[in-house]
């Protein structure tokens, strides 16, 4: 139960909050470039980063401190096919980023992309689907940034702090660290986290290291605490049974449910790395290859989230009770507070350091990348094309300024269940650029306007279906699943629409090849998808890509 | 446009093909890489309690399992993609490969120009 402050645990957690943020700062001085007034130095790291010091920032950015919390919740609350289906997530994550994300390296070191959207620019000469490609990734990436904040807010509740009571007192620690986190960002850039990366991962490797070997211990051990979920299971099964709902809480995945949990996983693993924020780090790393080794190494992560979604049944072993400052049942505190309650104060406090540390760097490279697409493909796009490097640089930073400010006054003055609704729908939005940005790596056969249809389509449909997904907590956008038209089983919303968005792109693309719409022009040329560091750069020409210039 | 111009050089063709590749290798690549994939999609194989190990239902320790098994396959399929098609520094305008030690003699669709 929460009874007041817990002093110990608040010192430790401000002290570590204060070394990162300096750390934050000092970043600017890391491998100093020469000028930070470009968007390859701020918004790229000068595209520098080796394998491990991309390891650690691509760890840092996508295992973020909201899945630290919301996996082990969903575990918890309604559990394998909810919970555990992060970690197949992220096991098939990186046989398929294997595959293209060293293509999207490459061309985008040939043609100095920094977005997804310069690709789809450059590629199919179209301004509508790189729009709309980039507003995409805009519009998914905010409500991420809000759950950053949600993480951080979940700490610091069960710590006593925030929450209920005068607004100002209860906001201010979120505010204050918010705001450091905006500094540092602004003055480092890419930098910053790929610092911070370094204490977040082993602070989170220390606490789950040490929660899962004392934990099962403490309550009755590994067998006790699966026989306990499974309880949990068939209860729920067979109130499910009387009341003619479906089960609120599955031990194990049941034959209805096989396809929502492979399409669960399948669909965020093909979805994650079409956020710009995944993309951000990659592009910042400094070689063809580096992301390729990373897809051998980063399942050490994978593995880690997976002990760390089974504390949520460890929470219900324990006995875990996850009740708010505002005396409300919140099971997104399920995880601090089962740290709370089973370890001294002060490594309570590193836990809470590790989840509030862990909410800053994906907080930070998910703003930068947000600014990086709002200033290449809206700003330069369509209000400033003749904007210089340094202009563009400045126009980011204060971009991720922007974006900030507007995740925390969401965060502050919205309901939470807000942001976790937009993010499941962002999720689903997402997906939807796959086709334009992995197939284009491959093939100019789609059309680009055919393209575009076909994330439209795939976009409005996904929508619909979300809105109409109802859960205890809210009557629209409850949930990732439904049942697939004509079959009935439930699965990943983001999946079906998928589908539906390839089979129109490919009607669509038929039509129009078939009354020889116009191909947009193409920049790129084979070679561009295997340069590798050390390759020369296409030099970027002014006006129209048929004038030649000379090269230097 | 024909695909093998170069928007950048009005006239002068562009490095255009692929470096050259195993493809047999590729494909050996490919396998390895889609045999995680393939084998955590299908849930039923693995959707059960038993059997046990140190009380972790199947369900959970094969998927854990597949952690360190994607790893391996996925490394292995890295060290073959570099064998299967070595990388090929371009010139410094980018219009071509440089001339170099090249493991397979010639690209197929040199013939075509």
């Amino acid at each position: 139960m929460n009874t007041g402050i817990n002093v110990v645990a608040l010192i430790v957690l401000i002290v570590l909050f204060a070394v990162v943020a300096v750390m934050g700062f000092l970043a600017s001085r890391w491998r100093r470039p020469t000028s930070m007034e470009s968007l390859d130095e701020w918004g790229l790291g000068g595209r520098s980063f080796g394998t491990w010091v991309t390891w650690f920032l691509l760890g840092g950015d996508l295992y973020t401190a909201y899945t630290f919390v919301a996996v082990p919740a969903a575990m918890f609350s309604a559990g394998a096919v909810s919970g555990f289906f992060a970690v197949p997530y992220t096991i098939v994550l990186y046989p398929i980023i294997f595959v293209f994300m060293s293509r999207l390296w490459s061309v985008s070191h040939r043609h100095g992309y920094v977005t997804p959207a310069d690709f789809v620019a450059g590629r199919h000469g179209s301004r509508g689907l790189s729009l709309a490609i980039a507003v995409t990734g805009f519009v998914a990436t905010m409500p991420y940034i809000a759950l950053q904040l949600v993480g951080i807010q979940a700490v610091l509740e069960v710590a006593g702090v925030g929450g209920g009571g005068n607004a100002f007192a209860a906001d201010a620690p979120l505010f204050v660290a918010f705001i450091l986190l905006a500094i540092y960002t602004y003055t480092s850039g890419l930098r910053a986290p790929a610092i911070i990366a370094f204490v977040k991962d082993i602070l989170i490797y220390l606490v789950i290291i040490v929660a899962v070997i004392y934990l099962p211990s403490k309550f009755g051990g590994w067998a006790h605490i699966f026989d306990v979920a499974q309880a949990k299971g068939d209860a729920s099964v067979a109130a499910a049974r009387t009341s003619g709902k479906p089960a609120a809480f599955t031990f194990l995945p049941g034959g209805q449910q096989y396809w929502a949990y492979a399409s669960l996983a399948l669909g965020s693993a093909m979805a994650l790395f079409m956020y710009p924020h995944s993309i951000t780090a990659t592009l910042s790393s400094k070689s063809r290859n580096t992301i390729r080794r990373n897809a051998a190494i980063l399942p050490a992560y994978s593995f880690v989230l997976g002990l760390l979604a089974l504390l949520g049944w460890i929470a219900i072993a324990a006995g875990t009770k996850p009740i708010g400052l505002n005396g409300k049942a919140n099971p997104q505190l399920i995880i601090p507070q089962l740290f709370e309650d089973s370890f001294p104060a002060w490594f309570a406090g590193v836990a809470f350091a590790a989840i509030a540390i862990g909410a800053l760097v994906p907080a930070a490279i998910m703003s930068i990348a947000a600014a990086n697409t709002f200033t290449r493909n809206i700003y330069k796009e369509w209000i400033k094309p003749d904007a210089t490097p340094k202009q563009e640089a400045q126009v980011s930073k204060i971009a991720s300024l922007v974006v900030k400010a507007f995740a925390l006054v969401f965060v502050l003055t919205m309901d939470k269940q807000n942001a976790i609704n937009l993010q499941l729908l962002g999720g689903i939005w997402i997906l939807q650029t796959f086709p334009s940005i992995v197939f284009s790596l491959y093939t100019r056969w789609f059309h680009r306007w055919g393209l575009l249809l076909g994330w439209a389509v795939g976009m409005i449909y996904g929508t619909v279906k979300a809105y109409g997904v109802a859960s205890a907590a809210t009557p629209h956008f409850g949930g990732s699943l439904a049942a697939i038209e004509g079959w009935g089983n439930l699965g990943y919303i983001a999946v079906t629409a998928f589908v539906l968005n390839v089979v129109v792109s490919v009607v669509a693309t038929l039509v129009l090849r078939a009354v020889d719409a116009p191909a947009g022009t193409d920049v790129t040329i084979p070679a561009d998808y295997f340069a590798d560091e050390g390759d020369p750069r296409v030099v970027r020409l002014p006006a129209t890509p048929a004038e030649s210039t000379p090269s230097p | 446009m024909s695909p093998s111009a170069n928007p950048y050089r009005p006239g002068r063709p562009a490095a255009h093909e692929a470096p050259p590749a195993n493809t047999g290798l590729l494909v050996v690549a490919g396998v390895l890489l889609a045999i995680p994939v393939v084998a955590l999609l299908l849930v039923n194989t693995y959707a059960r309690k038993e059997p046990t190990l140190g009380g972790f239902p199947f369900f959970i320790w094969y998927q854990f399992l597949w952690v360190f098994l994607c790893s391996g396959f996925t490394y292995a399929a890295y060290r073959i993609v570099l064998i299967a098609r070595p990388h090929v520094p371009m010139t410094e305008d980018g219009t071509a490969y440089l001339d170099g030690p090249s493991p397979t003699p010639t690209l197929e669709k040199e013939g075509d120009r």
